[in-house]
């Protein structure tokens, strides 16, 4: 009897199907968080005996010069993303949603970068920057800009850039899909009365499209906020961090202190460090952007 | 349909007793052996058949064999050594991975039963890393690997150069290659290990051996002049357009570098002999264009010019202190370290550390290979093996900044030190 009492309670059936996807987020999302930041308050590889340090892997940190030179590579590619990948996604959606001949045709062209693996990116732009064979030095060479061609991945003064610029192609075509779905949610009477007021395409652009999409945009932002602060995939196949800690990101530190120099004390120092300064700033952006609609 | 489950269980637990009675009356012994031969390895069909023939000759002899992937093999090994859950054989990397568990008291010596004719199946240089404290705890097993000079025979007749025998000649080399476009050395320099090996053979032609031995026992330092003089080394090299453009940017794994040399762009290369083999695999039609010299010599300096760097044996077999029967695991070492054992790694393309396998190789490169390691006088270990993690770490970064000019050769060897004295204090 009571099991059939059970089994008709809605709420009972509803954690029964959640069950096994809150068992995987604690597992693997919730519970680490906690264990990170208490492994942060030892010494230890991984394996062998830990050793209590109490905040010392912290006091490091904070004296550490290569994790605030990562944490600055960090934000500088939050600028970099915010300032180019919003603008051209959004120029791209716009005029996808129009009633262009190929329409379509381009709109899978332009998701490609999307579908392709991150690693097989960086494959292929780690080929495109080689200083004697690769693509780019080629065609100035071919252009007569000789002076130009440059050391794109050996360069401690450039290779940030150039990491950063497969990150911008490789997700720009993300978020012209999200904003093409959002500008297709626009209802068309709105177009039709701006139209009446006789707008040309610049004003309903910018007084009916962009402000419709406002709170597509501020998600967009957090996603490229956050996604930015823990980058790691292409920074790290294309040149892990290097040459001497130029194009290092937080993460790729993580990485190398953790698994590379196997200490996992200081590795999870670095990955809470990471998580709080995430957290942070995504939080200030949200209070930001919400204060604003209201007014 | 329980009590037959019932009955079906306990039969089986009478048998399982009743066999292992069985085994003990006959006296039979299973020895564990723990190494990375997976199926992928090249050299498992060499180790099995060692076991093969081991066990046919021992018949109450059995080996289980118990091969893990490489990276989780360390990880194991190191589980059970501090559980105290050993197994009878396993394999190490020599050197610091060895020493560390005869520290612990986890290895049999095996100097009891290094018998001349044993100790003289091995080159020399490769015995020392299976050595601690003057004893022989460990007995290497598979390839040889050295780091060699590997040229373009053909460039070096159109520029009608010899092989350099001393560093000056080598930068006349360098010199005449410069003057006629061609990058002197293929170099790519992101993964850091490339380049660390124009700094160790440094090192040794001008400090000889005992620059890093004394720095790691403390009895020198890091910025010792020999560390210093070789980052100046280095540093003159890229000054005099020795490495290709943006060569910490450029990545070994991908190939940037031998691509230099097919395409007559580079003349030289300092690697690894795998080197050969990538030659033959990339550029079939060329192989015969490549051979290679020792590092040369440094006049001034205090290392001798057969000393390599490199892998002298890379994989050491051990017998556990827990093993209860030694004499069988010794015996199954022999096995594993004979000339047929030899034989079957030459056919795979190793050469195997053992002495008097050398007439039995074909190929005149690999020939080359093996004489050159037979006669070496020491090969120093790879830094980033010989040095814990911690040191293996900066010694490759700073040895990268000094190829990017980032670094002057004393920032370069005093932050080393500074990371070594933090590291040896502890």
């Amino acid at each position: 009897m009571n099991k059939k009492e059970l089994m008709n309670n809605k709420y009972f059936i509803a954690a029964l199907f959640l069950l096994p996807a809150l068992i995987f987020s604690l597992v693997y999302l919730i519970i680490p968080i906690p264990l990170s930041a208490y492994y942060s308050f030892f010494e230890w590889d991984g394996i062998g005996a830990m050793e209590f340090l109490g905040l010392d892997n912290w006091a490091e940190l904070l004296s550490d010069p290569i994790f605030w030179s990562s944490m600055a590579n960090n934000f500088k590619l939050v600028a970099i993303s915010l300032v180019i990948q919003i603008p051209i996604a959004l120029f791209l959606a716009v005029l996808l949603t129009r009633k262009i001949k190929g329409a379509s045709f381009f709109k899978t062209i332009f998701f490609v970068p999307m579908l392709l693996s991150s690693i097989a990116v960086a494959f292929l732009w780690r080929y495109m920057y080689d200083p004697t064979f690769g693509l780019i030095n080629g065609v100035l060479n071919l252009v007569g800009l000789e002076h130009l061609t440059q050391s794109w991945l050996g360069n401690p003064d450039i290779v940030f850039y150039s990491v950063a610029a497969p990150i911008q192609w490789r997700f720009i075509p993300l978020y012209m899909i999200i904003f093409m779905a959002a500008i297709s949610n626009i209802p068309e009477q709105l177009y039709e009365a701006a139209e009446i007021d006789g707008a040309n395409n610049w004003q309903m652009f910018f007084f009916v499209t962009l402000p419709m999409l406002r709170a597509t945009v501020v998600n967009a932002s957090v996603l490229i906020i956050v996604g930015s602060l823990k980058y790691f995939a292409m920074i790290f196949a294309l040149t892990g961090g290097g040459p001497n800690h130029a194009s290092e990101l937080m993460a790729t530190y993580l990485y190398s202190k953790s698994f590379t120099e196997m200490n996992m004390g200081y590795g999870s120092t670095i990955s809470v460090a990471l998580f709080l300064v995430a957290l942070i700033v995504s939080v200030v952006f949200l209070r930001f952007s919400k204060k604003d609609v209201r007014n | 349909m329980k009590k037959v489950l019932i009955l079906s269980l306990t039969l089986l637990m009478v048998f399982s007793f009743v066999f292992a009675g069985s085994v003990m009356a006959q006296d039979e012994v299973t020895l564990t052996l723990w190494d990375i031969r997976t199926a992928a390895d090249q050299a498992t069909p060499a180790v099995k058949d060692a076991i093969e023939r081991f066990e046919a000759d021992n018949p109450n002899v059995t080996i289980e064999h118990v091969p893990t992937q490489n990276d989780n093999y360390k990880t194991k090994l190191r589980t059970a050594m501090s559980a105290d859950n050993a197994p009878d054989l396993f394999m190490t990397w020599g050197s610091a991975s060895l020493e560390r568990y005869v520290d612990a008291d986890k290895v049999y010596s095996l100097e009891s039963n290094m018998t001349e004719d044993w100790e003289n199946n091995f080159m020399l240089a490769a015995l020392d890393l299976g050595r601690v404290d003057n004893e022989m705890y460990g007995v290497p097993v598979t390839n040889v690997s050295p780091a060699l000079v590997w040229y373009r025979t053909d460039l070096f007749e159109e520029y009608d150069l010899e092989v350099p025998e001393t560093y000056d000649e080598l930068l006349n080399v360098v010199e005449t290659f410069t003057e006629n476009g061609i990058t002197p050395f293929a170099l790519a320099n992101s993964n850091k290990w490339p380049g660390s090996m124009y700094f160790m053979y440094l090192v040794d032609r001008i400090g000889g051996p005992e620059a890093l031995q004394n720095a790691i026992s403390r009895e020198g330092a890091f910025n010792d002049e020999a560390f210093i003089e070789a980052g100046r080394r280095i540093q003159e090299l890229v000054e005099m357009g020795a490495f290709p453009d943006g060569v910490n940017g450029l990545d070994e794994n991908a190939a940037q570098s031998r691509t230099l040399l097919y395409t007559d762009r580079a003349a030289m290369y300092l690697m690894g002999s795998w080197a050969y083999s990538s030659f033959k695999n990339e550029a079939s039609d060329m192989v015969d264009q490549f051979s290679f010299f020792n590092f040369p010599e440094i006049e001034s300096g205090a290392g001798d010019p057969s000393n390599l760097v490199g892998t002298p044996g890379d994989n050491y077999y051990s017998v556990s202190t827990q093993a209860p029967n030694k004499e069988a695991a010794v015996e199954f070492l022999k096995y594993l370290t004979d000339s047929q054992m030899g034989e079957q790694l030459i056919e795979i393309g190793n050469i195997p550390p053992f002495t008097g396998v050398g007439e039995k190789i074909e190929d005149p490169i690999m020939k080359k290979i093996y004489d050159a390691s037979q006669n070496a006088n020491h090969i120093q270990l790879w830094y980033d093996q010989t040095l814990p993690l911690e040191l293996a770490q900066v010694h490759l970064n700073t040895t990268q900044a000094l190829f990017g000019m980032e670094m002057t050769p004393e920032e370069a060897a005093d932050q080393m030190e500074e990371a070594a004295q933090e590291y040896y204090s502890e």
